[in-house]
């Protein structure tokens, strides 16, 4: 029988949408695969399916795994759906697939033995590790406008878990995290939940929008100069371990650091 | 009489912060509180780290002393009365400022607040629970404050304190009582003790306070730690682990931190400058010994004695007790008991409580473990799986020793570094064996 795959566009209603029509479809492992528009590699003796993106298809398959696989599971298939890797979506729907076959579907993410469920566990994993750095890198500056904003550029989509940590931290700021890698920002705004939003403006208002990013409030950069002094001269000189800092704190969270620029 | 002139609060920051680095502690765990909505900021258990410095240890705290003036005179301290060094005090508003705009940039997680001893401790007290109200009721601060309590402050302010703060902390200083009269002549062993044992006091009765009435306001809810200063007296490592652990059982510590001396001053009383630096690799095994008495149930007794005071250099110290107590050895992985499985090298606490899950569903093999993540090139010379060694290997202290050397086990760069040394009229002749075993614990 030929093999049906899923093309769906890289963000989690697509790929839930396309785990929905597999399902519906009534597809058994082997016979369906989820592929995303841009990272495609043509295969031969498969037919191609446009997946049709809903909310509402999302929220039922959603609702499907909150019900059958648990928690837990739900938590690492959402974070796997955020990562940055071409086989998230299939690693997903098999873990699915997968699960149906189980007797008690809740122990699904023991199952490491399954390559596609240690595929989503690993890719958990490294989504939620990356928010946890970010969580603790982030620096906020304080716009002319009174605005605390937060540039970062990271590898997966990691604006959903780490927003609701600053809301509780912040509930009295005005404050916003932008995803350059992905163009969206968290947005929040004083007493009130905070918003996820993509990027909308075309490159001529750019310009404009990242000169607005520049403009610093008043006290800014003295408080900048203050952190970059307190964290030169907290370190030891005697036990200076450059090697040991990488571990902790990798290069490339650093360009959106103050302390490091 | 001094001529006080006006410097900007980023010199104060400097001068403060200069002084402050030296206390170990950083940590913002123990604690989990979300915001009520109507301040900033909030804590989470496990603590948050904000960034690296160069040296390799976490900024997780704004760690800051009030003032660097100090009427005492501790040998080894950079602030010392003695010593003609910058001095500077911030003002509580200065504090509150600083901490709140640090905070809201996602600089760092809380205040780490210590102190010199401004005119008298309880003077110096007062000052520091004026900055935490500030904090706490002004500006509703709601995030994670690290204080430590000065020696000889009253009972009262001790106890005000401790409602405002997360953790508290007092600074044990030296390992005996002999060693803290020669290098801290103001500081007594009962001044330290006294008010570890008020807080120890304070959070028992909060326990039962906050069981009744679930809203009753929290005492030191992250616990309190301490800290010591290694290699500045001669203590073994024996002295320092009894003290360690007698530490953790009589007045439940959450933290005994140790700090590797640093010179800072030239005194009689100190041990000689050498080039070697801060006794890190010591430092190392010290923290490695801690670990084994809060999550491995070990006893300070059994990883070291009278006749060896002192941690192995090549080997961890849960290493060298495996080799020293191979009569216990091998352990089958699919029947031990837990305690029994924490006692293997290369198992941590998590995999030998992955062990024991997995195997309800069935025997582990050596590719299990490997999967389950115990570091096999060094559990394999003391572990069978239903039975089997991974390899034919002896059990043997000679022979295991001499596979685990050659296995590539990255070595600790003072080992590496060891050589033939030329003798010099500096070398530090203090530290001799027969001096360490006369010197009596706690």
């Amino acid at each position: 029988m030929m093999k049906t795959v899923y093309v769906c566009t890289d963000s989690v209603t697509g790929i839930f949408s396309a785990v929905y029509d597999a399902w519906k479809a009534q597809k058994a492992e082997g016979e369906c695969e989820i592929a995303l528009c841009g990272f495609m590699e043509q295969q031969l003796f498969c037919n191609y399916a446009e997946v049709e993106e809903t909310e509402k298809k999302a929220a039922a398959v959603e609702h499907m795994i909150r019900k059958h696989m648990g928690t837990l599971a739900w938590h690492d298939i959402y974070q796997a759906a955020l990562s940055a890797d071409a086989g998230k979506g299939d690693a997903v729907l098999g873990t699915c697939l997968a699960a149906r076959k189980l007797k008690d579907g809740k122990k699904i993410m023991e199952h490491l033995g399954h390559p596609k469920v240690r595929k989503v566990f690993e890719l958990s994993r490294r989504v939620g590790n990356e928010s946890h750095f970010l969580v603790e890198f982030i620096r906020f500056r304080e716009l002319e406008s009174g605005v605390m904003y937060a540039p970062i550029t990271p590898k997966s989509h990691v604006l959903t878990c780490i927003a609701p940590h600053f809301t509780d931290r912040f509930p009295l700021e005005n404050w916003m995290i932008h995803d350059k890698t992905h163009r969206a920002f968290a947005v929040h705004e004083a007493r009130k939940k905070w918003v996820l939003v993509q990027e909308a403006y075309d490159e001529t208002q750019k310009a404009g929008y990242n000169e607005y990013f520049q403009r610093l409030s008043e006290k800014e950069i003295e408080y900048e100069e203050l952190f970059k002094s307190f964290c030169k001269t907290i370190a030891i000189k005697e036990r200076e371990n450059p090697v040991c800092q990488r571990g902790h704190l990798p290069l490339w969270y650093r360009p959106n650091m103050v302390e490091f620029s | 009489m001094r001529i006080q002139e006006s410097m900007s609060v980023y010199d104060k920051l400097n001068i403060l912060t200069d002084a402050a680095k030296y206390d170990v502690a950083c940590t913002s765990s123990g604690v989990s509180r979300s915001n009520d909505g109507t301040g900033i900021g909030n804590c989470k258990l496990a603590g948050i780290c904000h960034s690296f410095s160069s040296d390799g240890r976490c900024i997780s705290l704004l760690k800051i002393l009030f003032t660097n003036e100090c009427i005492y005179d501790c040998k080894y301290c950079i602030n010392r009365r003695s010593n003609d060094v910058k001095r500077a005090s911030f003002t509580p508003d200065e504090i509150c400022t600083l901490m709140m705009e640090f905070y809201r940039r996602n600089y760092i997680e809380g205040l780490f607040l210590s102190s010199g001893v401004l005119k008298s401790p309880d003077y110096t007290m007062e000052l520091i629970y004026a900055t935490l109200y500030k904090l706490r009721h002004e500006h509703n601060f709601q995030g994670y404050i690290h204080v430590k309590a000065i020696p000889g402050a009253s009972q009262e302010l001790i106890q005000r304190v401790g409602f405002l703060t997360d953790r508290m902390s007092v600074n044990l200083e030296l390992p005996t009582a002999e060693s803290l009269k020669l290098l801290a002549p103001n500081k007594t062993r009962k001044n330290i003790l006294t008010p570890m044992r008020l807080v120890q006091d304070g959070m028992a009765r909060n326990k039962q306070e906050v069981a009744l009435y679930r809203n009753s306001p929290r005492f030191v809810p992250a616990g309190q730690s301490t800290q010591m200063i290694i290699g500045a007296t001669p203590e073994t490592d024996y002295q320092i682990m009894q003290v360690a652990e007698s530490l953790y059982q009589k007045f439940e510590l959450k933290r005994v931190f140790y700090s590797a001396f640093v010179h800072v001053n030239e005194d009689t009383n100190l041990p000689a400058r050498t080039d070697e630096g801060p006794p890190l690799l010591r430092e190392h095994r010290l923290y490695q010994a801690d670990w084994l008495l809060r999550y491995y149930h070990f006893q300070a007794d059994e990883l070291l004695s009278e006749k060896n005071p002192n941690f192995n250099v090549l080997f961890d110290p849960k290493c060298n007790w495996a080799l020293k107590h191979l009569e216990e050895f091998p352990v089958e992985v699919n029947r031990a008991d837990y305690k029994r499985l924490l006692r293997v090298p290369g198992i941590g606490y998590k995999s030998a409580g992955r062990i024991v899950r997995a195997r309800r569903f069935g025997n582990l093999d050596f590719a299990d473990l490997k999967k389950i993540g115990v570091v096999l090139k060094r559990a394999l010379y003391f572990i069978t799986c239903s039975g089997r060694m991974m390899y034919p290997t002896k059990i043997e202290e000679d022979y295991i020793t001499r596979n685990l050397l050659n296995a590539g086990e990255k070595l600790p760069q003072e080992v590496v570094n060891m050589g033939y040394r030329q003798l010099s009229l500096f070398d530090d002749v203090r530290f001799d064996a027969d001096k360490v075993i006369r010197q009596s614990g706690m």
